[in-house]
């Protein structure tokens, strides 16, 4: 590929944003209310340069389709080892950057209209757009990074704009609250993922991705049983990073509370890119997982009780917002579990057609919220269909891709993942149907209350349908949410995965392949063999017809009886509340998981918080005391000399030449 | 040598003179209206001289020096960072001396300047002694000039009789190193620069080592190294902000060029007792300036204490030297370059916030004028904030890459180093020194940033102020990201010294033919016109 021309679009891509995120802040004060343009033209020609920057990589015919572009020389060592910052720009980079500055650009559009109360920009108008160009900045940093140090500093950039943004509203508390939790429970997964890439730069001695994942190939091939622990070792480091920042268990507790974040940061960050970068992480490091069968199997296993637990949850949730931000959690949770079973190129076709069906789903949210003039609780209105026509329209679109209904982009892409969850094992895709279940049946509920029914509006709010700033995205967005899955279909001889098979092809191994190897490896066994031909067989038969026409009667099932539910019969749900009361509370308080982190860690660290400012009070500024008690009394005998006087200063440098003299002659 | 040979090569100097020449005679035109044009007069002759250095390029081994002098990369680094920096110390001091005395203040700037950049191309000792006196002799005029104060007079008075003295002791002791090595010049050039002081391998004897002492001693003085630093509170603290700015950069940059040179001339080979000495000075000095920085409650002596502390981390550099490779990671000579051009800017960006704002009638300095400065100017706030933060050594600042290098390259030092653990124990003190800094720099920005405003502080100074402010906070923030080119530069201006050690080692072998004699009478010769 044409390194020159990468460079220059790959420097277009970060520059762009990082200077209207700078202008927005700078000038903000001056432009006020007109502070979106700076932002809007910063991601839109980032976007224009992504396009290019696809183009350019599908336009490959022959050789590499990945390419290192060296930018500059960031920490020069001399003759050996450097720190680069460079770009790595392949196939799996550039889906990633189009969805990232596609969907930014659509949420900054919208927000124009979204941050104003009638028609005036709202405080922090001109911050927000400001931290939003960042976060587009740092979010392109962490996919284009060529090595291990320029993903780490994206990573913690994007953490970084995700605090500002989640407490945006920082004068409620709930909000700074919320911040803060985002903020340290990403710290608990970052310091791992920090640790894991400490331990590559001393197992490996680069940071590089081309060195590492060259070298974990010849750490495989040599069979060397401590590098290989060393290896797994590295890959569950690196996937606490990713639990942290994709929200698995269990440290998904911060993603539904950062829904205090005004609606488009939840969109943009929330939902559709800043928490898939613990995806495009594993996928980036694919050498490195692939090589570990432990941590793969943690990886899909983390990824399919994730997907069924926030499922669960979302069941009973009552806030619009955090239901999405629960089936965000779930979905994530399916992305996993695709890269879990050696389907990393079906796990990032999910992470696409999610980025577009789950913004439209949070700007709609948004598009609700604005109308109600802030309440986003489904039990406070209701039957919005004939009030925000266009707003019900995308957001059936959107709840209707979630739930998997057929030919939908959800529909192809989850399926696949479940397809192939099935071909490792029965338990991981029987988790995946169910979750699928779950899926359409608790969107179908969200859909049913907020837009079905009677008509029910809060006292006091004038409802009205959002205007067209806020409503193009949400068009673009439902056109993407139909068709955006026909890339994977057959229907396009799969030309997505065709795409992405380069980055994979040497790493995660297709899935068929794998499964082939799971034959093998069971053939050791001539009693196993033939069942594991069985299943086997059974796999291949569901792929072709069965899983299809199961999973999608399973979304129409979910889908009718929410409706049955909550539509036709909605006395059902009281009692379906009260017969399993003690179910209802559990799920309601998520589990209490947010309790037991407060009892057995919250607590005992602020219990140490306090034992710590005791020792800093007493034994630490006593020892300061003592410690700055010398100088101090250095200073008042010297001071007793010279009394500022300039013969005591002379007096004082003789001394000192004198006593530095007699030192030297007298050794 | 025809005059051509002296002007082309030393075009920025020769700028800078004529410059500040004309500076003094604008200044003596009668009203107050000619008299502004002064400062801009003088930011244009440092870029005409920074144009010039560009346009020069680095010297090669081409270019003719003149007698006395050595242009190598270290001069064009010299120039270029002295240039760069001394045309935002013009912006910070634009409006600072009354009109009346603008002419002789912005002259002195520039003869200040010159005097770096004479000290850096040095190549005899009584050259560098005038150089290194050519930067200092201006200053006490500047601080005399920078207010009417007789708090400045006082300032002005101290330095100059204490620093008297440290030419002083810095001349005997130059004095006694000619003594001991029989001529003035450092390196002779003819036969590819060999170390004039350090001779044919030979052990300095004890006469050379109270030359270095004293020179050490009266080196120390300019960077305000322990036990040299007890005028810097005062003199810092008596002086107008935007001449501290200057002061914490000017002397120091000569002083630590001077020592690089006299190192170089060593062959960066210390005896055992002088390496201790300088060990314990930059241990000293760190911890010293740290402790006593600690317990100051006024911005300004903070600043003035923790200079004395930067001096220690730029000793530990210069300890280091350039024996572990190439490149500020590895040679500690590169990183003190690269530091001292990233300290100089920062440094004086801190000092440009305190001059921009008064609090009631008098300059702002403590910690109390500064509270509540954010709600009151957040630019301003913020550029402090940036600046602060690089002299903490913080990322992302270049002040921490500045860090990095000087630690760095103590560590880098060969296992089988006889000094290898000595360097390590001095960066490990180093790094907690650092972190001793840490708790008095964040007062300066908590004050700015947490607490309410005590006394209303109205900006002052004009535009080229806050040019000045902002041309020194970006570039901590460029430099972080983009420090290959600084670092580059520094890299490159370490050659000369370089060169000389390996041109020495080279001549270790031809003294063994006896042609040793020969080089070095030939250098005397050629340095007598």
């Amino acid at each position: 590929m044409d390194v020159d021309t990468l460079k220059i679009l790959g420097v277009v891509i970060l520059l762009a944003p990082l200077t209207g995120a700078i202008l927005a802040g700078a000038l903000g004060p001056k432009l006020k209310g007109n502070t979106h343009w700076v932002s809007i033209l910063g991601v839109g020609t980032a976007f224009a340069a992504a396009i290019c920057v696809f183009i350019h990589v599908s336009g490959v015919e022959t050789g590499s389709v990945s390419a290192l572009v060296p930018i500059y020389e960031w920490i020069a060592n001399g003759t050996d080892t450097v720190f680069n910052v460079e770009l790595l720009i392949d196939p799996l980079t550039s889906v990633m950057l189009l969805v990232v500055t596609g969907i930014s650009l659509l949420v900054v559009i919208y927000s124009r209209d979204y941050m104003r109360d009638h028609g005036n920009p709202e405080r922090g108008y001109e911050r927000f757009f400001s931290f939003l160009a960042l976060f587009v900045f740092a979010m392109c940093a962490l996919v284009l990074g060529g090595n291990f140090l320029l993903l780490y500093l994206g990573w913690e950039a994007v953490g970084l704009c995700s605090y500002l943004l989640i407490g945006f509203y920082y004068q409620k508390p709930s909000a700074a609250a919320a911040a803060k939790k985002a903020f340290l429970v990403n710290r608990v997964g970052d310091f791992g993922f920090g640790l894991g890439i400490l331990m590559i730069y001393l197992t490996f001695g680069s940071i590089q991705y081309e060195a590492v994942f060259d070298a974990v190939r010849v750490a495989v091939a040599s069979g060397d049983p401590i590098l290989q622990t060393k290896i797994t070792i590295i890959a569950l480091l690196l996937l606490c990073g990713a639990c942290g920042k994709s929200a698995q268990l269990p440290l998904h507790v911060w993603l539904p509370d950062a829904m205090e974040g005004p609606s488009p940061v939840s969109a943009l960050i929330h939902a559709a890119t800043m928490v898939t970068a613990g995806i495009f992480m594993i996928a980036r490091c694919g050498a490195i997982f692939a090589a570990s069968p432990v941590a793969m199997t943690v990886v899909a296993v983390i990824g399919a009780v994730t997907a069924l637990f926030a499922a669960t949850i979302a069941l009973v949730q009552t806030d619009m917002k955090r239901i999405l931000a629960y089936s965000t959690i779930s979905q994530l949770g399916y992305m996993f579990l695709g890269i879990g079973v050696y389907a990393a190129d079906s796990a990032i076709f999910h992470l696409y057609t999610h980025a577009f069906f789950k913004a439209l789903l949070f700007l709609g949210a948004g598009s609700v919220m604005h109308a109600m003039g802030g309440i986003i609780d489904v039990r406070q209105f209701g039957g919005l269909r004939k009030v925000l026509p266009w707003t019900f329209l995308t957001f059936l679109i959107g709840s209707l891709t979630l739930a998997g209904f057929p030919l939908l982009s959800g529909f192809w892409s989850k399926d696949e993942i479940i397809h192939h969850a099935f071909s490792e094992h029965w338990i991981l895709g029987g988790i995946g149907l169910v979750t699928a279940v779950l899926t359409a049946f608790y969107t179908s509920r969200m859909f049913c209350l907020a837009f079905l029914g009677k008509e029910r509006i809060p006292e006091g709010v004038h409802a009205h349908e959002s205007g067209k700033w806020m409503l193009l995205p949400l068009f673009i967005l439902a056109i993407g949410s139909i068709f955006a899955g026909l890339a994977g279909t057959g229907l396009t001889g799969k030309c997505f995965h065709g795409f992405l098979e380069p980055v994979f092809a040497d790493t995660f191994a297709t899935a068929g392949a794998h499964g082939a190897e799971a034959a093998g490896h069971a053939g050791e066994a001539a009693a196993h063999a033939a069942e594991a031909a069985g299943h086997a067989a059974d796999a291949g038969f569901l792929a072709a017809y069965g899983l299809l026409i199961l999973s999608a009667a399973l979304a129409i099932i979910g889908i009718l009886a929410a409706y049955f539910v909550y539509v036709r019969n909605q006395w059902f749900a009281g009692v379906m509340k009260n017969t399993a009361p003690g179910v209802y509370d559990t799920l309601l308080n998520k589990y209490y998981l947010d309790e037991l982190y407060d009892e057995t860690l919250v607590q005992p660290a602020k219990m140490g918080g306090k034992v710590c400012v005791g020792l800093d009070d007493y034994l630490i500024d006593g020892l300061v005391w003592i410690v700055t008690a010398v100088p101090r009394a250095l200073a008042y005998l010297v001071r007793g000399l010279q009394a500022g006087k300039l013969q005591g200063y002379a007096v004082s440098m003789v001394a000192g030449m004198a006593i530095l003299a007699l030192w030297v002659f007298w050794s | 040598m025809s005059l051509g040979d002296y002007l082309i090569p030393l075009a920025p100097e020769f700028i800078m003179l004529i410059g500040a020449c004309a500076a003094l005679i604008v200044g003596l035109t009668q009203t107050d209206d000619r008299r502004q044009f002064v400062s801009p007069f003088a930011l244009l002759v440092v870029l005409a001289a920074l144009v010039a250095t560009v346009w020069l390029g680095s010297p090669t081994a081409e270019t003719v020096s003149p007698p006395g002098l050595w242009l190598t990369s270290l001069t064009y680094f010299a120039r270029l960072i002295t240039l760069v920096i001394g045309a935002l110390i013009v912006l910070v001091n634009w409006h600072q001396p009354v009109a009346e005395e603008r002419g002789e203040y912005m002259a002195m700037l520039l003869l200040s300047l010159l005097g770096i950049t004479l000290t850096a191309s040095a190549n005899d000792l009584i050259v560098l002694f005038f150089a290194i006196e050519l930067v200092s002799v201006p200053t006490y005029v500047i601080i005399a000039l920078s207010r009417t104060d007789s708090r400045a007079s006082e300032a002005a008075v101290k330095y100059f009789f204490l620093g008297a003295m440290a030419a002083a002791i810095l001349a005997y002791g130059m004095s006694f190193l000619y003594g001991a090595a029989g001529t003035t010049t450092l390196f002779s050039l003819t036969g590819g620069a060999v170390a004039s002081l350090w001779q044919n391998g030979a052990d300095l004897g004890p006469q050379a080592i109270i030359g270095l002492l004293l020179v050490f001693g009266g080196l120390a003085f300019k960077v305000a190294a322990v036990p040299f630093h007890v005028y810097a509170p005062d003199v810092y603290e008596g002086a107008a902000s935007p001449v501290t700015g200057l002061l914490g950069f000017v002397p120091k940059f000569a002083g630590f060029l001077a020592l690089i040179k006299v190192l170089s001339a060593l062959n960066w080979e210390l005896p055992t007792e002088v390496f201790w000495v300088l060990w314990l000075m930059a241990a000293a000095t760190m911890t010293l300036g740290n402790a006593l920085a600690l317990l100051q409650t006024s911005a300004k002596r903070i600043l003035a204490y923790s200079s004395i502390a930067h001096t220690g981390y730029m000793l530990v550099a210069l300890l280091v030297g350039p024996v572990a490779g190439s490149g500020p990671m590895h040679d500690g000579v590169a990183a003190l370059l690269f530091y001292m051009a990233v300290y100089g800017a920062m440094n004086l960006g801190a000092f440009a916030l305190l001059s921009a704002f008064r609090s009631g009638d008098r300059d702002t300095e403590t910690l109390d004028d500064l509270a509540g400065l954010a709600r009151r100017a957040p630019m301003a706030a913020l550029a402090l904030a940036v600046c602060v933060f690089s002299l903490m050594g913080f990322p992302p600042t270049a002040g921490f890459l500045g860090k990095l290098y000087i630690f760095s390259s103590a560590f880098s030092l060969d296992a089988a180093h006889p000094y290898h653990g000595a360097m390590v124990a001095l960066a490990i003190i180093g790094v907690l020194n650092s972190a001793v800094g840490a708790a008095y720099y964040l007062r300066i920005v908590a004050a700015a940033y947490v607490r309410e405003e005590v006394q209303e502080a109205k900006p002052t100074g004009g535009m080229p102020l806050r040019w000045g402010l902002a041309l020194c906070a970006i570039p901590m923030l460029v430099f972080f990201a983009w420090p290959s080119r600084l670092a580059g530069e520094a890299r490159d201006a370490t050659a000369s010294v370089h060169q000389s050690i390996r041109a020495d080692q080279g001549k270790v072998t031809a003294a063994e033919h006896g042609q040793a004699d020969l080089a070095s009478r030939d250098v005397i010769g050629s340095d007598t016109p």
